[in-house]
């Protein structure tokens, strides 16, 4: 067999995570929120911002992809809470993920619950999201500056079979031990609405938001549903320097 | 049953212009043996932007070349998209039967509509609008090889009375396919009376109801051209080498390469929620669990990866399934010596094509 050149990311594996908070593992805990509001928009941007962002044992996704979610919660197991996160699109192996860059939550216990349980780190930010009558908005504001404008317009409905949308699950840089490791969150939906519009970023603070280079180019798809989301332990971790294909992967 | 050839002319970085060359070049040596050896058909995919997966940006013009290098195989479009920020559907029509005439009457006309965010993004396609798109285009084209002179009014095109030109080779036109992606589609394409070309990388026995419900449904059909093309054929893999153990191993090899190239791909569900592509699609095919970081799938019984005793074994299955047709990948980026390719081929057709009787059936009559 010949030698190939694969696409990889650019990122060394050991500067990924060196500061992570340590995961618990001992939290096998399911819970379910009831109808999150959850805004979601996709944009291209360019691949050569990309490869050096992503860790090594990542593959990008061809086009690049930046995606920006934003999640309402108004009660449940958790209270209520407003959670942001951006990440760009990538492979394990051959699986779509989103590696997460930046992250925002309303409320300190809600952030350290995720942090605990999956890695993913919020700064404490105040968060604004609601559906009106003609658009989607979203809003992230750091020390009363909105970092973070999201707009989706002309939404439409999806109906019947074509009422989901199919969210890449994040990983998040987090420590197991000695060691730190990309944690996937996982989570799983039950769809009451969703809506499919044109997104727009409106101010996008893009050091604010987690990295100075990661910046929307390209409009793809702005979403909100409502949704039943269950938030399931995590299963597996996976090494930021060897790729899922070559045994990067394990299970927690 | 019969065997053909599948290309996606998948191509390895770094892209240079010899490897590119290279590409194309080692692929229509394979076919020239191909046609040699006893294979029926040959296919070419349409694909645009898919970096590494597919630099088949157009079909007719490979399809052409390996044409002229030939003189029996017949040559498919595998597919022809019927997006309109792709192509107009009168310069499909043009293209498929200037084709026709240079072939010596061998085209096969596949269609299809796209299922990548790479691609309808990238021609900024209204990604709503295929499934219409598509049977608009798969009804006009026929009529564009039949009627002298022909005009019509519809959703996406309109055209005023024109004679679209050359007329195909074929009388009264060459056989209509759809390229079956996701489950389901198998049942479109036998409400038209069209083929269908399935990509298949599963086990045999998960094709045994689409192919029976396909020939249920067929039955019953409408057709889009004047005749039914009842035909089923198969997408898949073949390697076949004397040592069965090392066959597989390569089988492997490349259909972890494949999946490599095809998952870096944005497909349309992963990008821009849509009615029209709530399927899986390609990947779901390749993926084990899908919130599984890395596992991957067994390797599918139905692949044609082992010795020529395993191979014959894995095509007669796929014959009493009722497959008409076999059209294999051979190749995925370059990763097999050419020469190893060739050989590839050439054991099968010493050893395995013999214990298949071809011959292609006739096109059912026209419904009344």
């Amino acid at each position: 067999m010949s030698a190939v050149e694969l696409l990889y990311g650019q990122r060394p594996g050991a500067t990924v995570g060196a500061s992570a908070a340590p995961l618990n593992t001992g939290a096998r805990d399911e819970i379910t929120l009831k109808e999150v509001e959850i805004h979601y928009a996709l944009f291209e941007l360019p691949m050569a911002s990309v490869l050096p962002r992503l860790p090594e044992s990542l593959h990008p996704s061809v086009p690049a992809v930046l995606g920006i979610t934003v999640w309402r919660c108004l009660a449940g197991p958790l209270g209520a809470f407003s959670l942001a996160y951006l990440g760009v699109a990538c492979r394990t192996g051959i699986k779509p993920r989103h590696f997460i860059h930046g992250a925002f939550c309303d409320r300190p216990e809600v952030a350290s619950w995720l942090r605990d349980r999956y890695g993913l780190n919020c700064q404490l930010a105040k968060i604004h999201s609601l559906e009106t009558y003609d658009r989607i908005h979203s809003r992230i504001e750091l020390n009363a500056i909105p970092v973070l404008d999201l707009v989706t317009e002309s939404a439409i409905p999806l109906v019947g079979r074509g009422a989901v949308v199919k969210y890449s699950p994040i990983l998040n840089a987090a420590r197991l031990g000695n060691d730190a490791a990309l944690v996937q969150m996982e989570t799983s939906f039950d769809f009451k609405r969703v809506l499919r519009g044109v997104p727009r970023a409106e101010i996008f603070d893009a050091h604010a938001l987690g990295d100075a280079t990661l910046r929307p180019h390209y409009p793809i798809s702005g979403t909100f549903a409502v949704a039943d989301v269950r938030l399931h332990p995590a299963r597996f971790r996976l090494d930021a320097s060897v790729p899922a294909e070559q045994g990067g992967a394990r299970k927690i | 049953m019969e065997f053909g050839l599948i290309y996606e002319l998948s191509t390895p970085r770094p892209f240079t212009r010899e490897t590119q060359k290279a590409v194309y070049e080692n692929a229509i040596e394979q076919v020239v043996l191909a046609e040699q050896l006893g294979f029926t058909s040959v296919w070419c995919v349409e694909h645009h932007f898919l970096e590494e997966y597919s630099h088949s940006s157009c079909p007719d013009m490979f399809l052409t070349a390996v044409a002229r290098e030939t003189s029996t195989i017949r040559v498919g479009f595998g597919i022809a998209t019927c997006v309109p920020a792709f192509h107009h559907p009168i310069r499909w029509a043009e293209k498929a039967a200037f084709l026709d005439i240079l072939s010596g009457g061998r085209v096969e006309f596949g269609t299809g509509r796209s299922s990548t965010w790479n691609e309808l993004g990238g021609f900024d396609a209204i990604v709503d609008d295929t499934k219409k798109t598509w049977d608009e285009y798969i009804r006009v084209i026929p009529q564009m090889w039949m009627n002298e002179r022909f005009g019509y009014q519809g959703q996406y095109h309109k055209m005023p009375e024109r004679n679209v030109l050359p007329k195909p080779w074929q009388d009264p036109h060459p056989p209509m396919w759809v390229a079956v992606t996701a489950a389901g589609t198998e049942l479109d394409a036998a409400d038209r009376g069209m083929g269908a070309l399935i990509l298949s990388i599963s086990d045999v026995e998960r094709n045994v109801p689409r192919i029976a419900a396909y020939r249920e449904r067929i039955k019953h059909c409408n057709p889009v051209g004047a005749f039914v093309n009842d035909k089923i054929a198969i997408a898949n893999w073949m390697y076949c080498h004397p040592d069965n153990a090392l066959a597989k191993q390569r089988g492997e090899e490349l259909v972890g390469t494949f999946g490599y190239m095809a998952g870096q791909t944005v497909e349309v569900s992963e990008a821009y929620p849509a009615s029209n592509y709530t399927a899986l699609g390609l990947l779901g095919s390749l993926r084990a669990d899908p919130t599984a970081p890395g596992e991957q799938k067994p390797l599918s019984s139905g692949l044609c990866f082992g010795n020529p005793v395993a191979v014959t074994e894995t095509c007669k299955r796929w014959e009493a399934a009722g497959a008409d047709q076999l059209v294999f990948m051979i190749q995925a980026r370059e990763q097999l010596p050419q020469a190893d390719v060739l050989e590839s081929l050439r054991l099968f057709g010493r050893e395995v094509l013999p214990q298949f009787s071809g011959g292609t059936r006739r096109p059912m009559a026209v419904n009344a």
